[in-house]
């Protein structure tokens, strides 16, 4: 980083203080308010459903077994992997949004290489 | 300051120093978020060109960093928040690609970033002369319109190290990446944001790229 990249830093950060210093009573307010509900937070006992997270596996685990076993029809070769990729899907920390696409990430990730590039 | 009375209750429930701690973290935690939120909506703004939209990001990252975060060292806080804060950013631009391609699917005209007013959205700079008030607010202008251009990575990479100040490891921290990808974006920012502010705006920026 030579001098004049160091200059130009120097320059923009200065705009963007000043834009930062200069946010009007209204938004100031709201950030006001959105700090202290973040604060709330530590109040908030910790969340229960984290506990009731391997029983709730074991009870879908179990619905797909008594499934599987009453109608098997149901489960053939076609639909058995695709019904647990679907139940992979519900049950992951992913959101499904995401999942549904795939195709705008496989997008992003061509343009944000080509971005580099130039 | 406001001093919460349930977690003096809470201290006085429990032991003293849980309660002195429980305090203390909540002072520490309140000096760093209003420390940090005026930047950080700045930021999340030139991201999505939105003050609305930047103000929920800005809060929702605030509460997620209290919730999981706030038992890690101060010194953690700046990278883990700007990277809870740079992917609900990206998260937004995610929801509103798919938001767009519904739109179009219905035959609707899909939101664009033309619909973001950014003299509307400048700031309040109310008791300045009216020549320096115009030219401040071009200037931003310009810049905003030049870092928000960005691709995405060096977007990042610029605004954290330069307007947040992160070092490069906290950058790569916050941007999950490595701090060889976080210097490469950044130089590459700077060199483009150079070329294209001096291209509209020359002086304003220092000299020309090509004059060094």
């Amino acid at each position: 980083m030579n001098e004049q990249d160091r200059t130009f830093e120097i320059q923009v950060k200065a705009t963007f203080d000043e834009s930062v210093g200069a946010l009007d009573a209204a938004t100031l307010s709201k950030l006001n308010r959105s700090r202290h509900a973040a604060l709330a937070e530590l109040q908030q006992p910790r969340r229960q459903w984290s506990r009731w997270m391997p029983a709730t596996g074991v009870a879908a685990a179990a619905l797909i077994a008594v499934m599987m076993l009453q109608s098997p029809a149901v489960f053939d070769d076609v639909n058995g992997p695709t019904a647990v990729t679907d139940m992979e899907i519900l049950l992951g920390e992913d959101s499904i949004e995401m999942l549904e696409d795939l195709e705008f990430y496989s997008w992003i990730d061509i343009a944000e290489s080509e971005g580099d590039v130039g | 300051m406001e001093v919460s009375t349930s977690v003096f209750a809470v201290s006085c429930a429990g032991t003293p120093t849980t309660g002195i701690r429980a305090l203390q973290k909540e002072r520490q935690l309140n000096q760093f978020l209003a420390e940090v939120e005026r930047r950080a909506l700045r930021i999340a703004e030139i991201g999505v060109r939105d003050r609305d939209e930047a103000l929920d990001l800005v809060q929702d990252a605030m509460i997620k960093l209290v919730r999981n975060y706030s038992d890690r060292g101060t010194d953690e806080w700046a990278p883990l928040f700007y990277r809870i804060l740079q992917n609900g950013v990206r998260d937004w631009h995610r929801r509103q690609a798919v938001r767009n391609r519904v739109m179009v699917w219905f035959g609707r005209k899909p939101s664009e970033d033309s619909d973001y007013d950014a003299i509307a959205a400048a700031p309040d700079t109310s008791g300045r002369a009216p020549d320096e008030e115009l030219q401040n607010s071009e200037a931003m202008q310009s810049l905003e319109t030049a870092v928000h251009e960005l691709p995405a990575r060096q977007r990042e990479a610029f605004m954290l190290r330069t307007f947040e100040g992160l070092d490069v490891a906290g950058t790569a921290v916050a941007m999950g990446c490595s701090t060889g990808s976080v210097k490469t974006h950044y130089s590459r920012a700077v060199h483009a944001l150079r070329e294209k502010l001096e291209e509209h705006r020359p002086g304003d920026y220092g000299p020309r790229v090509g004059e060094r």
